[in-house]
């Protein structure tokens, strides 16, 4: 039955995407929830909740307020609480309840605005999309309000589109793309929501270029684009070390790829580097046309993943270990490949499966 | 940056139970739920929230119909007895909003059986927000599901938006478990224990002193291994109500099974305990001798105060006790309590008066303000912490968190507290 999981758990949604992205920049989030997606995104998908306070806050609907659709209220504890925290903006994040009711967001967010008196965001998610969905959906709703200056470009920058802890698992991906394009020869590098807060969103028109390191980052990157002539690509500077090793011996192999499509990439790409192997990604998550090369396909359900495994005649299949779960009768090679995004663990999993 | 808001025990009984400020009032403000208290708004998210505890039935499945975003952190309750235990039927936009995912339910449940190795005992199935909006008949949709699939089903309702509501959601759970005894033979020597969903500590004294007034069985849900154990526990004379959160489960199996129940309150202050004991005697007909559970309780007491002095504390909510209760417990044997991160409602604020009576300087935190985000240790007079989330504000201090699954009860419970706390303010040279 199509949206039946027997095996595999919901993957992170699209709300911990957008709250994921906003994270680090400084804003009054708030999560129009009751309570239960709130406990999700901060005990689950959200890492840095257990070492870096951020103001992500529920909005604590109870069934009045969604029966009367009491606004109103909303905005006015919206108000007292950004009298008594300091934040830059408000950020109103969409779950189930708002998508059931039909509220208004963009009523919402200029309500906020009027009240408190600063700018506002408003992402429609529903609970239904996945988390990249939310964070591409977040990103650009960051750009469009803050990053409307233009600077001189500094040479030597470059702008990361894309990253959270969902996409990356670990807190430190920020600083672990850093320090690779410095490698690269970057002098600089600012990581979106990872490591660089609101005033970096605010001078984005100064970067060189922008590395889009998720799809969730492109049309953020085509925004920039367009409105400040500043180019970008697509790529994943580093990967994990433990993958670089078993990475080694797949000539002539049939290998599939699982991840979000731009680290996928990344790893299709080494393997080619090393070896003549035949590569192919596939994705739970967004898989942007762009991107995209012949074969790559999308992930929808347990059991199409099962048969296209099987049928795709794979010898190695890369991927969060969690995944494996989901292919009883597979003989090949599972190398792990963690995804925060599908086992909300960093490494656990996936490093237990190279083991076995 | 700002100040956590508080006020002092002597200004809130000042104001009285209907004058405690919005800040206090977790449906005036919005809700901060720190890492120590994410389950406090979103019980799911640590310990026993409605998915976990559905699946107290021995042999049950549990089928999540929703968005994708309520199952997601199930994946936590990957452990052993969990894992294979979860099933999900997700929902899309179109299904939220016109309810079109019903009429796949009664499939997906006869699909999940048939995916199982063994058949389970029941499926236990969970709904949310979203079937709370659509005010689906859930009864209607498990019978349909039940004659197809040929188990029992049953519905467990997910319904944050109903957490301050007539009918909680951890409230209707536990009335879900025990919906699937039947009517049995009543057995005058056998008792229920409900209201949580793991065992009692061993030791507690509460089993001895059940014995003592004729007691050979006494039953836990979490001590069931199988189904039919479980449905033993229709056989009972009365049931004991250990946590509020039961009471309207035990009136259903009063209706249903003809079971009458009576409510102990679990608390810290030695005299209540022997009082709620005699007072149970009382109503079974028993005088129950607590006397060695009382001494030994009192000893660990003494002999904490003996070697740490008049310590002061910080008490949270997050933990296995009502925190102005164990506050108030804390200060009648001669210690100090220098602040209280607690919700006050009806059930407290007696034991908040009698504080602001005893230390009226005790400073009253709620968890779940959204200034908790500006709390800063740095101004506390606290010496050591009690409760998961007092322990998260004071890192620095030796603390404990009391919020294990294992429940403490009664004299056993106290005995254990200070045990407890004797074991982290030694390892912290705190000794006089």
């Amino acid at each position: 039955m199509n949206g039946l999981l027997k095996v595999l758990p919901p993957f992170a949604p699209d709300q911990s995407g957008a709250v994921s992205a906003l994270y680090e920049m400084g804003g009054l989030i708030v999560i129009c929830d009751a309570g239960g997606c709130t406990g999700n995104v901060c005990g689950f998908d959200e890492p840095r909740w257990f070492r870096k306070k951020s103001a992500v806050f529920s909005a604590g609907l109870r069934d009045m307020d969604a029966i009367l659709g009491r606004d109103d209220r909303l905005i006015a504890k919206l108000g007292d609480a950004v009298s008594q925290t300091d934040a830059a903006f408000t950020a109103l994040v969409g779950t189930p309840v708002p998508a059931v009711i039909g509220t208004d967001f963009r009523a919402l967010r200029r309500m906020a605005e009027k009240r408190t008196g600063l700018p506002a965001i408003a992402v429609e998610t529903t609970g239904t999309g996945l988390y990249d969905e939310g964070e591409e959906q977040a990103l650009l709703a960051l750009f469009r309000t803050f990053a409307a200056e233009t600077f001189p470009v500094e040479r030597g920058t470059v702008g990361v589109l894309g990253a959270t802890p969902l996409d990356f698992g670990s807190p430190r991906a920020g600083e672990l793309l850093a320090e690779s394009l410095a490698r690269r020869g970057w002098n600089r590098a600012v990581c979106y929501g990872m490591g660089s807060g609101l005033s970096a969103v605010r001078r984005a028109s100064a970067a060189e270029q922008n590395l889009v390191v998720s799809p969730a980052g492109l049309k953020t990157a085509e925004y920039l684009n367009r409105t400040f002539g500043t180019p970008y690509a697509a790529g994943c500077p580093f990967l994990p070390e433990h993958l670089e090793k078993s990475l080694a011996g797949l000539g002539g192999k049939r290998v599939l790829v699982i991840h979000q499509q731009v680290l996928a990439n990344a790893v299709r790409d080494r393997i080619l580097e090393r070896a003549d192997a035949d590569v192919t990604v596939a994705t739970w998550f967004l898989l942007k046309e762009e991107l995209k090369r012949e074969g790559d396909f999308r992930l929808t359900g347990e059991r199409q993943f099962a048969r296209a495994v099987g049928d795709g005649g794979y010898d190695v299949v890369i991927g969060d270990a969690l995944l494996r779960r989901a292919l009883g009768g597979y003989r090949g090679a599972f190398l792990g490949l963690p995804h925060f995004a599908v086992s909300g663990g960093p490494e656990k999993e996936s490093e237990a499966a190279e083991r076995r | 940056m700002r100040k956590a808001y508080c006020i002092t025990a002597a200004e809130l009984a000042e104001r009285g139970r209907s004058g405690v400020p919005d800040e206090l009032v977790s449906s005036a403000h919005l809700i901060y739920s720190s890492p120590a208290t994410l389950a406090f708004n979103s019980p799911g998210a640590r310990g026993f929230g409605v998915k976990r505890a559905g699946l107290a039935v021995p042999g049950s499945v549990m089928l999540l119909v929703s968005p994708g975003c309520c199952g997601r952190n199930t994946a936590a309750l990957g452990g052993p007895g969990y894992g294979e235990r979860f099933f999900y039927l997700l929902l899309d936009d179109t299904d939220i909003v016109t309810g079109r995912h019903l009429s796949k339910i009664p499939d997906a449940v006869r699909e999940v059986c048939a995916s199982c190795a063994a058949p389970p005992s029941a499926v236990m199935l969970c709904i949310t927000c979203v079937d709370a909006l659509l005010g689906t008949d859930m009864e209607r949709v498990c019978r349909k599901a039940s004659e197809r699939a040929g188990v029992p089903v049953v519905p467990c309702y997910m319904y944050a938006l109903t957490r301050e509501g007539r009918l909680p959601p951890m409230a209707a759970v536990r009335a879900a478990v025990y919906s699937l005894l039947e009517p049995a033979g009543r057995r005058p020597d056998e008792v229920n224990l409900l209201g949580y969903f793991s065992p009692l500590v061993d030791g507690c004294e509460l089993y001895p002193l059940l014995g003592q007034a004729g007691v050979r069985r006494i039953r836990e849900i979490s001590r069931c291994r199988t189904f039919g154990e479980y449905r033993e526990m229709a056989r009972a004379n009365f049931n004991l109500v250990l946590n509020p959160e039961a009471r309207y489960a035990a009136r259903e199996m009063e209706k249903k099974l003809g079971i009458p129940s009576v409510e102990l309150t679990r608390l810290y202050q030695l005299d209540k305990i022997r009082n709620q004991y005699r007072l149970l005697g009382e109503a079974v007909g028993a005088a129950f001798d607590d006397r060695r559970y009382y001494d030994a309780a009192a000893g660990a007491v003494e002999a904490f105060r003996r070697k740490y002095g008049g310590v002061a504390f910080a008490v949270g909510e997050v933990q296995n006790a009502d925190p102005f209760e164990l506050s108030l417990a804390l200060i009648r044997y001669g210690f100090a309590v220098s602040e209280i991160y607690g919700t006050v409602g009806d059930a407290n604020f007696a034991y908040l008066k009698k504080i602001a009576r005893l230390s009226p300087r005790t400073k009253i935190y709620s968890n779940l303000s959204p200034t908790m985000l500006c709390y800063d240790e740095s101004g506390s007079d606290a010496e050591a912490a009690v409760g998961a989330d007092a322990v998260y504000y004071h890192p620095r201090l030796p603390g404990v968190g009391w919020n294990g699954e294992r429940q403490p009860f009664g004299y056993a419970g106290v005995r254990a507290l200070f045990g407890a706390l004797d074991r982290a303010l030694g390892a912290a040279g705190r000794a006089k």
